[in-house]
């Protein structure tokens, strides 16, 4: 009896102990007065509390999981004694509920930035990757170097490249068409090379029914060839407008009011940088789990043909 | 394929505005009625935005002063601070009241028209620290300081102010470990984490530094001031009539006791003379 019973508790001390060697480096003696005895307590707790989750059903554990992790979160930041009255009192600015001189501040002005931008670059990739795909050298060598250029250099220096380089060529512009200028092209230029792999994705033969069938080859395109792509390539992109969410945070540097220049600017005002950081990544984090939700949606509406199969 | 080309190039060309004429900033100024003027409010108490959103500061009521003495109204836009000492603003601001010190090297892309005030650099250190008692202790220890700044240059003995009657300083802190930030507010905020932790010291405004004392930092100052620093109005190169008409104001400014009512306002102490 005692073998088996050895052979099951050897994971549970084998984690007991790797949680002690990650608890090292922290200091918890505020728990009992000891620092050792607090460490040991520590992960005790932690493998009792995996033993006992473990045992629940799966979606519960899920559930648990999120729950004692947020909780932790909150925890660690608690720990920081941070001034809550001082987030709360310009949260207003950080959210964007209020205006800049009739313009938008904030988070606002950073889903204002990622909208148009996400408009404009699926735009951009969309021709990008058909002229890839097309059969003009012309067309695949702009479409090659555009999207060899702007995958290949950092983003914040495209943005100071536009906002700094373009007035060398008499055209002057404010932060936020030169941030969403950048934006664009960047992300047109990753998108391009998702689209297109989207596209190639579809057999041939559905082109060789569609030419079949008396369809022309922009018919064939529209009507047959993308509307299978979009599946494939949502998944991907909904990941690059997530991404850009936060890449949209680089636009601080030229002094749009965005979410980041709000918290950085207003965490300066009191010295109060800390809070207005956590503040603002929080309201990150709510927006990309807004993102994923539309995401999620949106591939649920065209993966439908094929979760009926 | 010429024909393509060509038709391309006539295509950018047409997109292009013709570049617009330099050295016409008074006329524009005064023609649209508004002085835009650049700032960087992360830097209390020169500027920072108020629990309102709305600009404050000492720079934030020299630039409102001089706008209404020039009788246009003012109007703040906020690039990066390296935007601002880059030069080359192409007319998308006219002005900056920024603390700015006229060095040599910003003296090739800027115009520094009028000095206004000066103000202190001085060693800051945390409260638990005992060793570094006087600058000349701070040599060879690691040193945060705001990234192109004047102190930056002073740590690397290479600053020379270009100003007519900058007092005369001496180096007096030798072979630092330099580490910059994108603002001077960061390297107080990595002081603050403990002695020798990842700074042993910081070189900024001794505003800056009671500012944060102010707001409960556990940092002290080090001695006297290492330098002061002449802080002028900068504007772009090319149109001397502006500048002219700038220093006369702030001539005007000095003179009236303006700046000194200002700097008692927000520094404590007049820093004009």
């Amino acid at each position: 009896m005692t073998a088996p019973d050895a052979r099951q508790a050897a994971p549970w001390a084998a984690g007991f102990l790797a949680a002690l060697v990650v608890l090292l480096p922290f200091d918890f003696s505020a728990l009992t007065g000891d620092a050792w005895s607090s460490r040991i307590l520590i992960a005790a707790v932690l493998v009792a509390n995996v033993w006992v989750v473990g045992r629940l059903p799966f979606r519960i554990q899920i559930v648990i999981a999120w729950i004692e992790l947020a909780a932790l979160f909150a925890l660690f930041f608690w720990s920081f004694n941070l001034s809550y009255a001082y987030i709360w009192s310009r949260l207003p600015y950080l959210v964007g509920t209020e205006l800049n001189r009739g313009f938008l501040i904030g988070a606002a002005l950073t889903l204002f930035i990622c909208f148009v931008a996400i408009a404009v670059s699926t735009i951009i990739a969309l021709i990008a990757a058909l002229a890839r795909l097309s059969g003009n050298g012309i067309a695949v060598g702009i479409a090659t170097f555009y999207i060899s250029f702007f995958r290949g250099t950092p983003l914040l220096l495209q943005i100071l490249l536009i906002y700094l380089g373009l007035p060398q060529l008499g055209v002057v512009l404010t932060p936020v068409p030169s941030a969403i200028i950048a934006l664009s092209l960047c992300y047109g230029a990753y998108m391009a090379e998702i689209f297109r792999a989207g596209i190639q994705a579809i057999p041939a033969g559905q082109t060789e029914a569609a030419r079949a069938l008396g369809l022309k080859p922009g018919q064939i395109m529209r009507l047959v060839i993308l509307p299978q792509a979009i599946r494939l390539i949502i998944p991907p992109t909904g990941n690059q407008f997530i991404a850009m969410l936060k890449d949209s945070s680089l636009v601080s540097v030229l002094g749009a009011w965005d979410l980041m220049y709000m918290a950085r600017t207003h965490g300066k005002a009191e010295f109060k940088y800390v809070e207005m950081l956590i503040a603002a990544a929080v309201i990150y984090w709510i927006l990309s789990m807004a993102f994923e939700a539309v995401q999620a949606r949106i591939e649920r509406h065209y993966g439908k043909g094929v979760a009926a199969r | 394929m010429n024909w393509l080309s060509s038709a391309a190039l006539a295509f950018v060309a047409a997109l292009v505005p013709i570049a617009s004429q330099a050295g016409e900033v008074l006329d524009r100024v005064l023609s649209k009625g508004v002085l835009v003027c650049s700032t960087d409010p992360e830097y209390p108490p020169q500027s920072s935005l108020n629990a309102n959103n709305e600009f404050e500061g000492f720079d934030i009521d020299v630039a409102t002063e001089i706008a209404k003495r020039l009788g246009v109204r003012i109007e703040f836009v906020t690039p990066g601070w390296d935007v601002i000492t880059a030069g080359n603003w192409s007319g998308r601001w006219d002005i900056s009241v920024g603390s700015m010190t006229p060095t040599k090297e910003r003296a090739k892309v800027l115009d520094f028209p009028a000095i206004y005030y000066y103000t202190p650099a001085s060693l800051a250190v945390h409260e638990a620290n005992t060793t570094i008692r006087a600058p000349e202790d701070a040599s060879g220890k690691v040193i945060g300081v705001g990234v192109a700044t004047t102190y930056e240059a002073y740590l690397k003995g290479a600053l020379e102010i270009d100003a007519v009657g900058a007092p005369p300083f001496s180096y007096r802190i030798r072979d630092a470990e330099i580490r910059t930030y994108d603002t001077d507010s960061l390297a107080l905020d990595d002081l603050r984490l403990g002695d020798g932790l990842r700074l042993d010291a910081v070189i900024t405004a001794l505003p800056t530094i009671t500012a944060a004392i102010r707001n409960g930092y556990p940092v002290k100052i080090v001695g006297d001031p290492l330098f002061l620093e002449p802080l002028s109005v900068a504007i772009d190169k090319g149109d001397p009539e502006f500048g002219a008409r700038i220093a006369e104001i702030v001539a005007a400014m000095h003179a009236d006791g303006t700046l000194s009512a200002l700097s008692e306002k927000w520094y404590g102490v007049d820093l004009t003379k």
